[in-house]
């Protein structure tokens, strides 16, 4: 079967590249005549590199693109039907729900470690864990939600929607994008590996001295995460070019769709920005297994360094998450309330300023980390600033729903609550931003609400929102709409009580990040538990809906939504090219109820007619 | 615009275009790596390069820091001469100049070697932390450079590439080109500042 | 054909030149903040030089030529 000799062999190509790296680490140290071989961290890291081109080169860039480089014919990839999952498929669909299934999976195995927290958290003192367990999935739990939230959307969404909204056959560059899809897998078996070879110790954000002086497996971790880089910088270059070069006739950028400006300035970030991530752990690995100083005071080193590094990345990396979010939320507002999206130009402004600034706040999470004094109002004030743009496509969002044809269905009530769990996050991002009270809020359960509000309550809810807005047109199949409604109600509750609550004890002082708290807290834990377990329970009901529905579900519609962007004007799933017909592009995608518009036309096509004309009519639409 | 449909899906900017646009941005991303790397050199060290143990010499050897960067120009100098020649034909030019552009990164590489193998400071301290850092990444992206210029030389010598379909030739170049760049702005900093 | 080449040779010839400058520069001054300024200037003034003569900056922003 095509399928399984693929990822077997591409498994197979990996270790041996793995074993090669072993043994080329310990010739060169023989060679260079150190007295012992074997370096655990040195070799297992050559070993990772070998194996990662290794296992690439196995899964089909040897066959379908680097045969090319040395002047041989490339083989065309034979798979079909569902196998075509399995195998380096360049079709943009099915990388998108390659990254979609892949990064769920790893939600729910994330969300699984919350639980697992929320059990040891439940009351004070050490029932369930000890302290180096508890460690080591708490700073598992972060990094894979932050792998989630970086690439679920981007990555599903992002390849799935982008080149159908726009009008285009593929990406612009089809290999690459297969080839950024495969880098994945390593990631997330090296990270869920981590807990079997020495756990982590120093959280998601990794700070030295402790990540360099840490026996766990920090060396994995760093290695892994920078493969995510690269993940992220070449997903975020395909999606540029294919912006910039692969539009229909016609599709203006002022036409553009809202997602498509989210994902496309999304990508900016990316592209530009991951490199700072890229280059702090790089530098955590030289100190770790080179024998380098960055961080080590000692010989003339400084921690803070990373710090400024690494957040330099991962500031922006905030938008990198929740820019696609606000993209999917607006597009569904706009859809679901049947009126134009309100104040265009304003919103897409609105996402420009917030990549514009984005890259000068970093240090508002350095405030208590003994950097110099004078640093402080700067980003004080750039951080407070960045409401502003925001306010802008918050604004748009609530103009939108304004006087609209509001239609409840389950994509929509995600939407709404985007809007309102957004506006928590942002009014505790204030107290954050304001140097005198986050030197009293800083790594207290606080700043877990407020990040949990941001991310999750900004961009998980629209991931949900978008796997049921474009679920029929990826399946093929139409969704339980009670079933979806269920999980909203379920997830939106457990959601805001575990995460409301939680300010509380975080304003008292409460630290995050340990296992441990005194028993006064109790109470108020055990409220903040018992929620979580509630919301995290939503997540079966999703499970349950989405996987049978995928099999038994009933045949969807190519326009259940009556929405008016191009991704909506072909087939349910659409044909290997995407359109029958290349799509010129006419109008507005948004005019709803504006008489005689028309968003796209297929002139080729008599099997279409105008697409998405008009008022929408019928159902919860018209106006 | 019924007319022009037929075409549509083939037609729009052509493949050079777009990969052009693609590596370009592949550099501005690759930039910041350097441009990272160029300030924890500023924010370790200062304006300062350290002097050798027990005199009061710079720790760098100057005359080979100037010696490997003129060849890295020179290398440069090749490189265009190459590609101009692949963009008008003249392709026997165009394999000595990507022959002579291999030669000299690696008599460039060979320098970083000697350097390092001399240098008056460890890897332990904080200069010998950056400066290894620092020519390592470059150096490293040299030798990719220089592989990825044999790769076109061969397919080169077996005719590959001419007047109208020279982009692997073009792309390599851009890309050593870009190498050069990093050194003008790591050249100073780490020797002369 | 030799007036590309011709353009090469020049900007080859000024960023030599700059480069000797430069180190000659570096060599004798010896206020701290000056030498990085005018270092950085060069540095800037040749990275330009290469960008545009010789990576062809310009033809990002012209697609429709083929080379």
């Amino acid at each position: 079967m095509y399928a399984a000799t693929t990822v077997l062999g591409g498994t197979g190509t990996g270790l041996m590249g793995f074993y090669l790296g072993l043994g080329f680490a310990m010739v060169m140290r023989k060679l260079f005549g150190y007295p012992d071989l074997w370096e655990r961290d040195l070799c297992l890291s050559v070993g990772y590199v070998f194996g990662l081109v290794g296992w690439v080169l196995g899964i089909g860039l040897w066959g379908q693109w680097a045969r090319e480089w040395f002047g041989m014919k490339t083989y065309a990839n034979g798979a079909q039907g569902w196998q075509r999952y399995f195998t380096f498929c360049t079709d943009h669909k099915v990388i998108g729900i390659q990254y979609m299934v892949w990064f769920v999976v790893v939600f729910l195995a994330a969300g699984f470690m919350a639980m697992l927290m929320r059990v040891e958290l439940a009351q004070s003192g050490m029932q369930f864990f000890n302290h180096d367990q508890y460690n080591a999935v708490m700073s598992l739990h972060g990094i894979l939600m932050v792998a989630v939230a970086i690439a679920a959307v981007i990555g599903g969404f992002g390849n799935y929607a982008v080149p159908l909204m726009i009008g285009a056959d593929d990406m612009a560059f089809p290999r690459l994008n297969a080839l950024t899809f495969w880098l994945v897998p390593p990631v997330g078996i090296m990270l869920l590996a981590t807990p079997f070879l020495g756990g982590l110790e120093a959280g998601w954000t990794a700070y030295p001295p402790l990540a360099v002086q840490t026996e766990s497996a920090q060396t994995l971790f760093n290695l892994a995460l920078m493969t995510f880089g690269l993940v992220s910088i070449l997903g975020g270059l395909n999606f540029i070019v294919t912006v910039i070069y692969l539009r229909a006739e016609g599709m203006t950028w002022s036409r553009l769709p809202i997602f498509v400006w989210a994902m496309f300035l999304t990508a900016i970030l990316a592209l530009f920005y991951t490199q700072g991530i890229f280059v702090a752990l790089f530098m955590v690995l030289l100190d770790r297994i080179g024998g380098m100083s960055f961080f080590n005071e000692a010989n003339g080193g400084d921690p803070l360094l990373y710090q400024h590094v690494f957040w330099f990345y991962s500031h922006p990396a905030v938008y990198i998450m929740v820019l696609p979010g606000f993209g999917v939320a607006l597009e569904l507002l706009t859809h679901f309330s049947r009126k134009p999206l309100f104040a265009y130009r304003y919103a897409v402004g609105g996402l420009i300023g917030i990549v514009g600034l984005s890259g000068v706040v970093w240090a508002h999470h350095m405030f208590t980390s003994g950097m110099p004094n004078y640093l402080h109002p700067p980003f004080l004030v750039a951080t407070e600033l960045i409401s502003i743009p925001t306010g802008l496509v918050f604004l748009a969002g609530l103009g939108t729903i304004w006087m609209g044809r509001v239609w409840l269905q389950t994509p929509m009530l995600f939407a709404l609550a985007v809007l309102f769990n957004f506006a928590c996050g942002g009014v505790t991002g204030i107290f954050l931003a304001d140097v005198p009270t986050d030197i009293h809020l800083q790594d207290t359960y606080f700043v877990v609400a407020h990040f949990h509000y941001t991310i999750v309550g900004g961009e998980i809810f629209a991931l949900f929102g978008g796997i049921y807005y474009w679920f029929p047109k990826m399946t093929g199949r139409m969704y339980n709409e009670r079933l979806g409604k269920i999980h909203f109600w379920m997830m939106f509750i457990g959601f805001n009580v575990t995460f409301f609550i939680m300010h509380l004890p975080g304003i008292q002082g409460m630290n995050r990040r340990i296992a441990d708290y005194p028993s006064e807290f109790d109470n108020i834990n055990m409220v903040i538990s018992i929620a979580a377990f509630f919301l995290g329970s939503s997540f079966l009901v999703f499970f349950y809906n989405i996987i049978w529905s995928w099999f038994r579900g009933p045949a969807a519609a190519a326009n259940p939504w009556r929405a008016r962007t191009l991704e909506w004007q072909t087939s349910s799933p659409p044909p290997h090219d995407n359109f029958e017909s290349p799509p010129v592009i006419k109008g507005h995608p948004y005019d709803y109820g504006v008489p005689g518009s028309v968003h796209a036309t297929f002139p080729m096509g008599a099997a279409h007619a105008p697409a998405g004309g008009g008022g929408g009519g019928g159902g919860g639409g018209g106006g | 615009m019924a007319v022009a449909a037929p075409a549509m899906h083939h037609k729009g900017p052509d493949r050079t275009a777009i990969n052009r646009l693609g590596l370009w941005l592949f550099f501005f991303s690759e930039s910041l790596i350097f441009a990272l790397l160029l300030s924890s050199r500023f924010f370790l060290e200062g304006l300062n390069i350290p002097l050798k143990h027990g005199s009061d010499e710079q720790a760098v050897d100057q005359v080979l820091g100037l010696a490997i960067t003129v060849i890295l120009l020179l290398s440069s100098v090749t490189a265009f001469t190459g590609e101009t020649a692949f963009e008008h034909g003249r392709k026997r030019l165009g394999h000595w100049m990507i022959l002579a552009t291999i030669v000299l990164g690696l008599i460039f590489a060979g320098g970083v070697a000697y350097e390092w193998k001399t240098a008056h400071f460890t890897r332990g301290e904080a200069f010998g932390t950056v400066f290894f850092t620092m020519t390592g990444v470059h150096a490293s992206h040299v030798m990719s450079g220089v592989i990825m210029l044999g790769l076109v030389w061969v397919q080169a010598l077996r005719g590959k590439y001419n007047e109208k379909n020279h982009w692997p030739v073009s792309g390599v170049v851009m890309y050593w080109h870009f190498v050069d760049v990093v050194w003008v702005f790591f050249y100073p900093a780490l020797y002369l500042v | 054909m030799n007036k590309a080449m011709q353009l090469g040779m020049i900007i080859a010839v000024i960023l030599a030149v700059l480069t000797v400058v430069e180190y000659i520069f570096a060599v004798n001054v010896d206020d701290t903040a000056i030498r990085f300024y005018g270092l950085s200037g060069a540095a800037i003034a040749k990275a330009a030089l290469i960008v545009w003569y010789f990576m062809h900056f310009g033809r990002v922003f012209r697609p429709e030529e083929a080379h």
